[in-house]
């Protein structure tokens, strides 16, 4: 329980700077930048709790933030233009709108379609992977897989979706949140993304201390034992993955409004892989490390990437999760929560065992 | 003692992260120093975003290298207005997302106003309303698709009518009638498709197949059959990157030479003939607007300055040429606004006098449009690697992003309306 109280008072710190932040932050851009570390943050947890929390190590979620984002998208680019063709479409022959844009002229069937095709998505691919018992090592590779073949269909289909330059020139929901004048459109699209973080890490925390919680670490850590307590594991699994996809979906959403454009580059695998780096060295099975993990590793891009660093910061990035992968299994969560009380044991228990000895003496 | 650990680290992440941002407000330039003055003080920062890591680093790297030596030129010869040219470098991983975080760091927080960047399309897109929105200036030094002109963008590479369509032309004089159309599937290879199907039709000559292969396909097989089935006088190349290496390997191993399939490419200049090897290539075709050959004494010093910064071994090329040209235009575009502020560095621009001896000819950045009025050159790949110009055009060719002044391609509705 005292464990579970750090990670709340920790989330609560951060939540509490990140609401301060647009106030004492005099650079709009490094409003814009942490909104999107947010959204990152919320496909972390996503990614935490079937990986963290249920075992499954998926290296694909890029398609699912990139579905959302593209839903996203291309309502903000149909809203911006008035409903017209957009500019990739003309260039690709086309004379009317694809009947599958249509959705994206109205607002709630867009924020609707932001949930259901990720989750939908999921919930079929989950539904045979999982009825066919594909896990560990497979699981990773047919996620990978699947992103590739999404990866190569938008690129493929460059009238549709903008191929590989995506859809670009909209504004977020708002309006444009940049430079001085539209600062009030930044400020209530970040507050919106650090509601939809708060809303997604008591999901997620509520979640995985409840019974069900407990039985996704039963089946990370005994599936077989799980099944044969008479659970229906693969029900547990696609429930959780599909979950994860929806948010992932949710924080790609977010994010286009926030960068004001989408690529398939985001659901590439290289990107894909870049999320798990991030759970991985905040700490993977606590909810927190993923929030930790995703602004950590982005703060360090962000700041790492330009002058005299920009031609090595990837290996500083690499050695860092190296490091992490090597020596501190549970990430920054677990050196604060592990290595530095058990040194701390250490020193005062070294003092106490000599003392011990001179009184003995 | 847990908890307190790790709200210390936070906190003092989150003073180093204002900090950091405090620092980067109170950055100011050289722009507020006034340019009458004329004392040699201060400096200006202009932002050089490319990308040096990801799969674009090893094109992007000769870009970038043109660029800085243009900016030490510069400096060596007295900077610009009086002031010395820094550079603030930074990263866009090969990822159009990264690009548009970096492009407004550079311009709200680092106070940059002037960027030279970007080197695919899709990275270009990503920033183009960024560079609006705020303002700045970004110039932009490779060929495109065209389709685009940006207030604040100035385009110093080709726009199709520079490149695509003379070559077009050059092929049609030749009296080439068939044509098959071959490109890696992305937006800039379909786009130049397009054009090239419109142009070949209106021309009564025909297009006898038209292919695409994935990014990084490397087995050509199929595509290399359905050439010998439609047996075209030449193949119109739009392939990009790795590619190129595969298919022209693989025409070789078929003993294909220039003789039996000749090629017209538009992705493949000096940089990429040493890839592929000149043995293979010796030959084929390609459009361009500079070769490291290109016979002007601007080019010449622009050739030895570049291997004397960066190796013998090193090749000059379109891309790092139209760089190296962008730096010159920013700073002849300062000189006749007499201020480094962008709203009067456009309006300079847009008065269509900024031109630069460019080390291809005498460039001219035509108001109405953002990009260069520059002379084209078709060129064949000689067996020592480097292309030789067989064909130029008397007089520089005005811009025409989006083939307004061509009667094929407004009756074939290639302008998009939006």
């Amino acid at each position: 329980m005292r464990r579970l109280k750090g990670n709340h008072i920790c989330f609560t710190v951060i939540a509490v700077m990140l609401a301060c932040s647009p106030f004492l932050v005099g650079s709009s851009s490094m409003v814009q930048f942490l909104g999107k570390c947010m959204c990152y943050s919320i496909v972390a947890i996503a990614l935490d709790l079937i990986w963290g929390y249920t075992g499954m190590l998926s290296l694909g979620h890029g398609i699912y933030f990139c579905l959302g984002g593209y839903a996203m998208a291309m309502y903000l680019r149909l809203r911006d233009n008035g409903g017209a063709l957009t500019d990739f479409m003309q260039t690709g022959g086309l004379t009317k709108l694809p009947f599958f844009w249509k959705p994206f002229l109205s607002f709630p069937l867009a924020m609707l379609l932001v949930i259901l095709v990720p989750g939908v998505l999921a919930a079929v691919i989950g539904y045979f992977v999982f009825r066919s018992r594909i896990k560990g090592v497979y699981f990773s590779i047919i996620t990978q897989a699947l992103t590739w073949a999404a990866y190569s269909l938008f690129i493929a289909n460059s009238k549709y979706t903008g191929g590989n330059n995506g859809i670009t020139d909209f504004t977020s929901v708002f309006g444009s949140t940049r430079g001085v004048a539209n600062r009030g459109h930044l400020t209530a699209m970040f507050f919106v993304a650090l509601a939809a973080l708060v809303l997604v890490y008591l999901l997620a925390s509520w979640l995985v201390n409840s019974k069900f919680g407990k039985l996704l670490i039963a089946i990370r850590d005994g599936e077989n034992r799980t099944f044969f307590s008479g659970y229906c594991v693969n029900q547990y699994k696609n429930f959780i993955y599909t979950l994860s996809a929806v948010l992932a979906g949710i924080g790609g959403a977010l994010f286009v409004n926030f960068n004001g454009s989408i690529t398939p580059s985001q659901m590439t695998i290289a990107y894909s892989i870049t999320m798990v780096v991030w759970v991985a060295v905040g700490g993977r099975g606590t909810v927190i490390g993923a929030v930790i993990g995703a602004f950590f590793i982005n703060l360090c891009e962000y700041n790492l990437s330009s002058g005299a660093l920009a031609g090595i910061w990837q290996y500083i990035v690499g050695a860092i999760f190296g490091v992490t992968i090597l020596f501190f299994k549970g990430g920054i969560v677990g050196i604060v929560k592990e290595q530095i009380p058990a040194l701390f044991a250490r020193l005062q228990s070294a003092p106490a065992a000599e003392k011990e000895k001179k009184e003995a003496a | 003692m847990r908890r307190k650990t790790m709200t210390g680290n936070l906190l003092a992440k989150a003073v180093a992260l204002m900090a950091s941002v405090a620092m980067a407000v109170t950055v100011s330039g050289c722009a507020s120093i006034s340019s009458t003055s004329g004392e040699a003080e201060g400096t200006i920062k202009v932002g050089l975003l490319h990308s040096m890591t990801g799969s674009m680093a090893i094109s992007e790297q000769a870009v970038l290298d043109a660029e800085k030596l243009a900016i030490s030129e510069i400096n060596a010869s007295g900077g610009v207005l009086g002031c010395q040219v820094a550079y603030q470098e930074e990263d866009g991983a090969s990822d159009p997302a990264t690009f548009a975080t970096k492009a407004e760091k550079l311009i709200d927080q680092d106070g940059i106003s002037t960027v030279f960047g970007c080197w695919t399309s899709s990275s270009r897109k990503a920033v183009k309303s960024i560079f609006e929105d705020y303002d700045a200036l970004l110039f932009y030094p490779v060929q495109y698709e065209g389709m685009e002109a940006s207030g604040n963008i100035v385009y110093t590479g080709a726009a199709p009518n520079q490149q695509i369509v003379p070559a077009v032309e050059y092929l049609i004089d030749q009296g080439y009638t068939k044509f098959f159309l071959l490109g890696s599937d992305y937006v800039f290879p379909r786009t130049a498709n397009m054009i090239i199907n419109a142009q070949v039709k209106a021309a009564g000559l025909e297009v006898v197949g038209e292919e695409y292969a994935d990014m990084t396909q490397t087995d050509f097989a199929a595509i290399i059959a359905k050439i010998e089935e439609a047996q075209p006088d030449v193949i119109v190349n739009t392939l990009n990157g790795t590619g190129n290496v595969s298919f022209f390997k693989q025409m070789a191993e078929k003993n294909y030479t220039s003789d039996t399939y000749m090629t017209m490419s538009f992705s493949i200049a000096e940089e990429e003939v040493s890839t592929i090897g000149a043995d293979i290539l010796k030959g084929h075709m390609v459009s361009w607007n500079y070769y490291q050959t290109t016979d002007t004494p601007e080019n010449e010093a622009f050739v030895s300055a570049y291997k004397k910064a960066y190796g013998d071994t090193r090749v000059t090329s379109d891309p790092a040429e139209a760089a190296y040209d962008a730096v010159y235009l920013w700073k002849a575009a300062c000189e006749k606004a007499g201020s480094f502020e962008v709203d009067k560095v456009i309006a300079a621009i847009e008065s269509g006098d900024i031109s630069y001896k460019a080390p291809e000819g005498t460039v001219t950045i035509t108001g109405s449009n953002h990009h260069l009025a520059k002379p084209v050159r078709i060129g064949a790949v000689g067996e020592d690697g480097l292309i030789y110009e067989v064909y130029a055009t008397d007089s520089p060719v005005e811009p025409d992003p989006y083939l307004e002044t061509y009667d094929w391609a407004v009756s074939a509705g290639i302008k998009p309306l939006e």
